[in-house]
């Protein structure tokens, strides 16, 4: 079973001016523990939410604003998808990452079974850019839009991976599934529940590598979800970037 | 006696011909660099180097036949000295190098070859601030920092014009300024002019930031007029450099045709109170005539690629207002008409507001007031003051003065300050007499 952690980190004016939590050797050791033992499949640092693009269409029109898909005090940061036996490894995995030093982490199970692979090496002279795909506060979907949209996501899916501007991807456990760990000083706390009590949730994610942005909004433009929800585009954080 | 000008004049003159050279080749030089270095900040530091060097040396060593190609030549060896002190692979070098104007004039070659180079203003090199302007206007940032991007890279403004102009602090705007070019390079919005398949989407978003440049302006507040109506010129600059490199898009000339008339009566728009006079009530004689004459050849020439849009729509109707020596005169048949045209193509209900007047004129106030009773029952202009006051007037028109009052009073009480208001309770004292 696979697992997404989502990495959470408060949002604030510097945090919006790139002056994040840097990796240190806490987190190496964690991936060092993770990685080689097949648990790690994949993951990265995202850049802040102040280079996030959301899109949705409506009646036809695409509406692309600035910013994230919510406006909460926190920010998803980053993200881990991990193979475990049950939720409460993924937890325990969780539960020793560096980012709950200031932040918190919410683990949710994925609903599809991707290939458990690691990503493929970067293109050289393109992206990537976590699609994080939402549902808004508007989000209603009549019964004939829900039996299309499986077979129009694996339409989307089949034509993304073609033209390989899409590598991964799944669509998560509902927020009542979701489990998030933060630290108390030295005291753990795992909850049930998604790390913010708002309207807006995520319900699934794809990992694009595209040439640039322009690229990206059409990848997420046709996206069956674009007319119900909402897609936010977030660069990954690069490797060689501290 | 010395045939020279005393030397605080040629001073002056020379400051005067590098304010011109400013604003015809900043954004020029800036996109190039931009283009090269990918490095906005080095891109605006490299221009203003070059602005401060032909300060330093024009008075002196006089005006070079080729402004343009002088200052590119200028910031391009200033942009190569950075890198080059800075950590960067010889390709980027190389490709500023290229930058080299043809028939290169810059400061250290210039003599000997100025002979041969038409005084042209033409800096030889391509121009990319079609790339910058779509760059600038790409609608993943904010709208606020689409103009602040533009106002800064195309027009050159400072940041602290730039925030005097939008009234907020200058560490806000060079904050916004800053995060914008942060988002550009981060989030990978590319540098250059959208394929086909979106460019018109996108053409008409670069408008857009450049109508809300031009109404900031417009809608002049006291005190800070000034600031204004250069931002007013900033658009006008932007549109007309625009249209010349879109020659083919007829919207681009029709919102700069828009712009010229409006401007054209910007002198008559504000009596020496400082109170707005309507278009019914302004001293024609003020509007600036060359500068309609030269708006209306914008719009015919756009008018003649029969591919009418919104804002060649606004413009028509702005030029029969502007074109009309009375306001007796105006064609209101036609901008009727017009109106009609723009309500198929907006569905706006301010467009069907501002066409009920427009019938009111040609066929009679109670025809109009049929309309603007429509409106008002579909419930689409709810709590819009213009509703009520265009339904006020039309009362007024028609004698019947107390439901023009109560229309007036319901008016007064949905805009809060300034002209508006003040235009408001006169007519309302007026039917109440």
């Amino acid at each position: 079973m696979q697992y997404m952690l989502i990495h959470v980190q408060p949002t604030d004016l510097d945090h919006e001016m790139g002056q994040t939590w840097q990796p240190d050797a806490s987190l190496t050791a964690w991936l060092e523990e993770t990685i080689p033992s097949g648990v790690n499949l994949q993951g990265s640092r995202l850049r802040p939410s102040s280079d996030a693009t959301t899109l949705r269409s409506r009646q036809g029109e695409l509406i692309v604003t600035d910013g994230p898909f919510a406006e909460t005090k926190e920010q998803v940061a980053g993200y881990d998808v991990l193979e475990c036996p049950d939720i409460d490894e993924a937890v325990r995995w969780a539960s020793k990452h560096p980012t709950l030093l200031a932040g918190t982490i919410e683990v949710r199970p994925l609903l599809d079974s991707p290939p458990p692979m690691p990503l493929p090496e970067q293109k050289e002279g393109t992206l990537r850019y976590m699609m994080l795909v939402c549902l808004g506060e508007d989000f209603q979907m009549g019964p004939q839009d829900q039996s299309e949209m499986g077979p129009a996501t694996d339409a989307w899916v089949k034509e993304m991976h073609g033209r390989g501007a899409r590598l991964f991807g799944s669509r998560i456990e509902g927020p009542d599934r979701a489990r998030t760990v933060r630290r108390k000083g030295t005291d753990l706390l795992v909850t049930d529940g998604p790390f913010a009590e708002t309207k807006e949730q995520i319900a699934g994610f794809d990992v694009l590598e595209c040439a640039d942005l322009d690229e990206a909004l059409e990848v997420a433009a046709k996206h069956p979800m674009a007319k119900f929800g909402m897609l936010e585009l977030r660069p990954f954080w690069p490797p060689e970037e501290p | 006696m010395s045939t020279q000008p005393p030397a605080t004049n040629a001073k002056e003159s020379t400051q005067d011909v590098v304010a011109t050279v400013f604003r015809e080749e900043w954004g020029r030089i800036v996109a190039a660099l931009i283009h090269r270095t990918g490095d906005w900040d080095l891109a605006e530091e490299c221009a203003q180097d070059a602005f401060t060097q032909a300060l330093a040396r024009w008075p002196g060593d006089g005006v070079p036949p080729r402004p343009g190609a002088w200052l590119m030549t200028v910031a391009r060896n200033r942009a190569i000295d950075r890198l080059r002190h800075g950590n960067v692979r010889a390709t980027r070098l190389r490709q500023i190098a290229a930058l080299a104007p043809t028939g290169a004039t810059g400061p250290d070659e210039e003599a000997g070859v100025t002979e041969q180079l038409s005084p042209s203003e033409d800096s030889g090199v391509p121009d990319e601030r079609l790339r910058l302007m779509f760059t600038c206007c790409h609608p993943a940032m904010a709208m606020e920092a689409r103009v602040a991007l533009t106002l800064r890279t195309l027009a050159g403004l400072t940041t602290a014009e730039i925030a005097r102009a939008f009234l907020v602090p200058e560490t806000t705007m060079a904050k916004r300024l800053v995060r914008a070019k942060q988002k550009i390079a981060h989030a990978g919005i590319p540098y250059r002019v959208p394929p086909a398949s979106s460019l018109p989407q996108r053409t008409s978003g670069v408008l857009a930031v450049l109508y809300l440049l031009f109404n900031e302006g417009y809608s002049a507040s006291a005190g800070t007029e000034l600031v204004r109506k250069s931002l007013c010129d900033d658009a006008v600059m932007l549109a007309g450099v625009l249209a010349e490199l879109m020659p083919e898009e007829p919207e681009v000339k029709g919102l700069l045709a828009l712009m010229m008339f409006h401007r054209s009566r910007q002198a008559a728009r504000v009596d020496q109170q400082g109170e707005l006079v309507t278009l019914d009530a302004q001293d024609r004689a003020q509007w600036d005539q060359a500068a309609i004459e030269q708006a209306k050849q914008v719009l015919d020439e756009a008018w003649a690629k029969k591919k009418p849009g919104p804002y060649q729509l606004q413009a028509a109707i702005a030029g029969c207002h502007a074109l009309a020596p009375q306001a007796e005169m105006t064609d209101w048949p036609r901008i009727a008409k017009l109106y009609d045209q723009l309500l198929d193509m907006t569905g706006s209900p301010v467009v069907e507001l501002n066409r009920a007047v427009a019938v009111a004129m040609a066929d009679g106030p109670a025809v109009g007031l049929a309309l603007v009773n429509e409106l008002e029952a579909s419930g689409a202009l709810q709590h819009y003051y213009l509703l009520a006051a265009t339904r006020a007037d039309l009362l007024r028109r028609l004698g019947q003065r107390a439901e023009a009052a109560a229309a007036y009073r319901e008016a007064l009480a949905l805009v809060a300050t300034g002209p508006e208001q003040r235009f408001l309770a006169a007519r309302l004292a007026e039917v109440t007499r």
